[in-house]
């Protein structure tokens, strides 16, 4: 017994060195956004000589647009995963329901989304044939690149409902509209509580999509902030580092009260599949 | 009455959804695949020729690409094989009963949750080649001869990138290798210990084959996730220096920048033929539970 003690403190101690590799780069970019120029270009983990919080922050936020990015991520964000849960839980629960040859080879389909990745010039010309603008386009092709999976998760569920509820629901009168969102969509809660965490996350962070579509300072979202502000700023580290801080702040928050959810939530499909 | 129980259902839901995945998802897949033999300037449709094979041949014939490619699967693989030793090694820790084991969970995922080009950002610091905290490290622990410069290097730079690639996602594949080896039994293990098995024999014969469904998951996700790269390569390096991480998404994203479109197509369609080649299995694997439930 007294062995097994020391392993697990040996145990500990290693975790935690391990730990120091993810903590320490996040306490050098905390430090370092609270210096002056000079020594914040010098990158290291000791304490500032002279703080210069409110001054670094306060230039920062002039100059990154970091309030618009916020608010354009959150409008953005809540469209999409609103969009998302709506969509996708109906469509998995039409198609799951059917059990048709026909709605067996739609919901394969929209599967194969999972695998295959967004193609996402020609979308770029459906999106300007369609004469959407910049922000429409990006919302819309991040609900389609996110619905695949929430399809899939949704599906995984509805499966598990039985059919007697929609048989008593028929009988009582109910339409088909009816008995989805006044009696099915209820039960799937803890389903769409997973997807809104994974999609919420997913947009947020977008990068990859957004890119191609958002293009002036308007529409940025926070990555995008954070993408050109370190473009201009370059050798302002100080303030690259404010920027980096407080883009990555209000997730971090939420990750910190919610964290048990999002990371059972995140790795829910990975964990189930 | 049960016969035409199905035909109550109307698909009448399901069409926003199915509009959007069409316009969105399906037209731009085919699309793509039919841009690809296509020569186009920009987006000025009249500009448009068939071009047989020619964007293909031209993707091949750019050293560029040729790396590219070489990139991508270097990326993939290196990654993948650290994230799940990394990430296999600390869900067996974790799966201890320890004093801190929740709080160490929420800081090994905390990267997870951190946007790409914040990290990538975080990570140009940390590499910087004279004041860079890593090079900072080894030179204060007397390893100066191993300081590098970590992105500038062109033989260097793919690994780097990489590093930082396992450094972000090696606590998400923690947990989803954690989440299945909860699912093990405790029997399994106290039926083992009477037998006298050590710590090994558990982990080889209990812990890693109950594990495996999950283990195949993260797996796959791993080597996907590794070929799409884009986002971390373009916050970091930009293909850089020179074309020393160019990969599959940055050659599209340089395509599309310059009215490239087709050869831009054919990258993607490349791209998609290798993950579907890879990922095919699995999706099948997918699918037949699908149909069984």
């Amino acid at each position: 017994m007294r062995k097994q003690k020391i392993v697990n403190g040996v145990i500990s101690i290693i975790l935690w060195l391990c730990a120091l590799v993810i903590l320490i780069p996040i306490f050098m970019v905390v430090i370092n956004s609270f210096k002056n120029r000079k020594e914040a270009a010098m990158m290291n983990i000791q304490l500032p000589g002279s703080w210069h919080i409110i001054e670094n922050y306060s230039q920062m936020m002039k100059e990154g647009g970091i309030l618009r990015g916020f608010i354009n991520s959150t409008v953005i964000t809540v469209i999409c995963v609103f969009l998302l849960i709506v969509l996708c839980s109906a469509m998995a629960f039409v198609l799951q329901r059917k059990k048709t040859w026909f709605s067996k080879t739609v919901n394969m389909i929209v599967i194969f989304g999972l695998v295959l990745p967004v193609q996402i010039i020609p979308t770029y010309f459906v999106c300007n044939f369609l004469h959407l603008s910049h922000e429409i386009a990006a919302i819309l092709v991040l609900v389609v690149a996110n619905m695949s999976f929430t399809v899939f998760l949704y599906t995984g569920f509805i499966k598990s409902i039985p059919l007697e509820i929609d048989e008593s629901a028929w009988l009582d009168g109910a339409n088909h509209t009816q008995l989805f969102f006044q009696i099915l969509f209820p039960l799937l809660q803890p389903v769409t509580i997973t997807a809104i965490i994974i999609n919420f996350m997913a947009v947020w962070n977008d990068f990859g999509i957004s890119i191609y579509f958002l293009n002036s300072a308007r529409n940025y979202t926070l990555p995008l902030t954070v993408y050109n502000f370190f473009g201009n700023h370059s050798s302002d580290w100080q303030l690259v580092f404010a920027n980096v801080v407080l883009s990555t702040l209000p997730v971090a928050v939420v990750y910190l009260i919610l964290q048990k959810y999002i990371i059972s939530g995140m790795t829910a499909g990975a964990v189930k599949g | 009455m049960k016969k035409n129980g199905i035909n109550r259902y109307s698909y009448s839901l399901a069409v926003p959804g199915l509009l959007l995945y069409i316009l969105f998802f399906i037209i731009p897949a085919i699309g793509g695949l039919a841009l690809s033999f296509i020569k186009i300037l920009g987006f000025n449709i009249s500009s448009a020729r068939f071009g047989g094979i020619q964007n293909y041949l031209d993707v091949f014939s750019q050293p560029n690409m040729r790396g590219a490619i070489f990139n991508s699967f270097i990326f993939a693989v290196v990654t993948t094989v650290f994230k799940m030793l990394i990430g296999l090694t600390l869900a067996v820790a974790l799966n201890k009963k320890l004093a801190f084991t929740n709080a160490l969970r929420t800081i090994f995922f905390l990267p997870a949750v951190i946007n790409t080009v914040a990290v990538g950002l975080i990570f140009s610091s940390l590499m910087h080649p004279a004041n860079g905290l890593i090079n900072g490290f080894l030179k204060a622990v007397g390893l100066g001869t191993l300081a590098q410069s970590w992105l500038v290097d062109t033989h260097l730079a793919i690994f780097s990138v990489c590093a930082i690639e396992i450094w972000k996602w090696s606590g998400f594949t923690m947990v989803i290798l954690l989440s299945g080896m909860q699912t093990i039994g405790r029997e399994y293990y106290e039926a083992a210990e009477i037998d006298g098995a050590g710590g090994w024999t558990k982990f080889r014969y209990i812990t890693f084959p109950l594990l495996l469904p999950a283990f195949n998951n993260a797996l796959i996700l791993n080597i996907i996730g590794g070929l799409k790269v884009f986002d971390l390569i373009q916050a970091t390096t930009q293909g850089g220096p020179g074309s020393a991480t160019e990969v599959f998404g940055t050659i599209i994203f340089k395509s599309f920048g310059s009215g490239r479109l087709g050869e831009g197509c054919a990258a993607s369609i490349l791209l998609a033929l290798i993950i579907a080649a890879i990922a095919m299995p699995t999706y099948k694997y997918i699918a037949d539970r699908e149909v069984e439930m």
